[in-house]
């Protein structure tokens, strides 16, 4: 029985649900995202599909973009939050071009990312960031977020639903961890086949990773981009 | 009903049928009473010196500053309104903190001398969604030095919002003779010691007191050093070299 106070009149309803106060505002679109720095290059990847529980939405959304001739992001986590943090990012480097008369560097973007997601600290934006590009020196960088801000300079890194699957590999193939041989930099088609291979694997094993694999290679002379198929079960 | 002059200088924002705005001119007349300021830029970095003007024999030199740091790279020496520059100066300095926390990337002398440079013509009635700070024209010049990815860079502001880039610049009440003697001894090819004499000889020439180690102020701005307020021992060393 309701508790009841004098006078009060008590209305009894024919059906009692409880009042949900749950607010769950975001998805988990899958993909994997993986980026690998090279002494003069870099090579950002990323799956094409966009899933949704046990439904594939669209097997062709990309989910890196070019930043500049420098600079590549890829996203993945919420795609709703990924499409508007690119598009901030766009917006504020446009801005900075006007103010500043100059193209932003690879190193502020990164800042600058950071700042972007901590400012929703208490309602974040949900996505796992990869920036690759050249530094000033024109050398290999690779930046990795959490979804609040939490950012480092790495020299390979996969995030996304299938990381757990690629990352103790490239550990071992770009890390060297857990091999006798010496560590020795690498070339960029040693890197594309590592990346490719991953994908490949992670495909096998993900269900939300597979259809195409987009591929930003950056170097001095720009950003080129490769595509090659996946399985699309 | 009479239009003179002084029927336009009221309102600070109101133009003349001339198309002036006699407040903000009236503002640049202020800045010809100050101390003289000078700049000079080199392949090697700049040099900013001023004249202190020490008004009686009780008063501490040391305590009348007209050289301000803005970020490690960038400093800028003033004439006018001392107070009015700190409210500038602060601008500034935010505004360079502020890129710098932002991009993890130190800010360009032009970025910061528009930054300032903004905030000229906030006086009066605001604009619309920018708050006034002022509410007249700010009666102070500066001249920004710094280095950046372009090189050594030299600008000149002034109460109306307008900034140029120099090669050597002097502002304040000696400007005039200053700058003859700017044009006649600057050359693109002078080193730092040489600018140095120059900056100290150019306000020898126009300073009403005789110059020595404690009227003048002396900064540089290098690559390797950024900004610097010469010491008592470095700035009467150049002082003997005279």
């Amino acid at each position: 029985m309701f508790s009841t106070y004098p006078g009060q009149v008590v209305v009894d309803h024919p059906v009692k649900v409880p009042i949900e106060h749950r607010f769950d505002p975001y998805v988990d679109n899958g993909g994997t995202l993986l980026s690998i720095a090279g002494e003069d290059f870099c090579v950002v990847a990323a799956d094409t599909r966009l899933s949704e529980g046990y439904s594939i939405n669209s097997r062709y959304v990309p989910k890196s973009v070019k930043l500049s001739d420098k600079t590549v992001i890829s996203m993945g986590g919420c795609y709703a939050d990924c499409l508007t943090l690119t598009k901030k990012i766009q917006q504020s480097m446009e801005w900075y071009h006007h103010a500043h008369g100059k193209t932003m560097s690879t190193a502020a973007v990164a800042q600058m990312l950071s700042i972007m997601l901590y400012q929703k600290r208490f309602f974040p934006f949900y996505s796992w960031c990869i920036l690759g590009g050249l530094d000033e020196e024109g050398k290999g960088a690779v930046y990795t977020y959490d979804p609040v801000g939490s950012y480092e300079r790495e020299s390979c890194r996969c995030a996304g639903s299938a990381s757990s699957l690629i990352q103790p590999f490239l550990d071992n193939q770009i890390g060297f961890k857990n091999q006798a041989s010496q560590k020795k930099t690498l070339s960029l088609d040693q890197v594309l086949r590592i990346t490719k291979d991953s994908f490949t694997s992670a495909t096998e094993r993900d269900i939300y990773t597979g259809d195409y694999l987009e591929l930003f290679v950056i170097t001095s002379k720009g950003v080129e981009v490769q595509k090659m198929d996946l399985k699309k079960d | 009903m009479f239009l003179t002059r002084s029927e336009y200088d009221r309102g600070v924002n109101t133009f003349s049928p001339e198309g002036r705005l006699f407040q903000v001119e009236y503002a640049i007349e202020a800045i010809k009473l100050g101390s003289t300021a000078v700049g000079i830029k080199t392949a090697e970095g700049l040099i900013l010196g001023v004249e202190k003007r020490v008004t009686s024999s009780l008063l501490e030199p040391s305590s009348i500053e007209k050289i301000f740091e803005i970020d490690a790279h960038i400093g800028c020496a003033m004439s006018g309104l001392t107070a009015d520059s700190r409210t500038i100066v602060d601008h500034a300095r935010v505004e360079a903190q502020n890129h710098a926390f932002t991009y993890n990337e130190s800010i360009k002398v032009e970025s910061v001398t528009q930054a300032v440079c903004d905030l000229a013509l906030r006086f009066g009635e605001s604009a619309r969604g920018e708050e006034s700070i002022m509410s007249r024209p700010f009666g102070v010049s500066l001249l920004i030095a710094g280095i950046d990815e372009t090189g050594p860079q030299l600008f000149h502001t002034d109460p109306s919002g307008t900034f140029v880039s120099y090669s050597a610049k002097a502002i304040g009440s000696g400007s005039e003779g200053a700058e003859t003697e700017l044009q006649e001894e600057y050359h693109t090819s002078m080193t730092l010691i040489e600018a140095e004499t120059l900056a100290l000889k150019v306000l020898k020439q126009v300073m009403e007191e005789k110059l020595n180690s404690t009227n003048v102020q002396l900064a540089s701005v290098t690559k390797d050093g950024g900004f610097q307020i010469y010491s008592a021992e470095k700035l009467q060393q150049v002082v003997e070299r005279l």
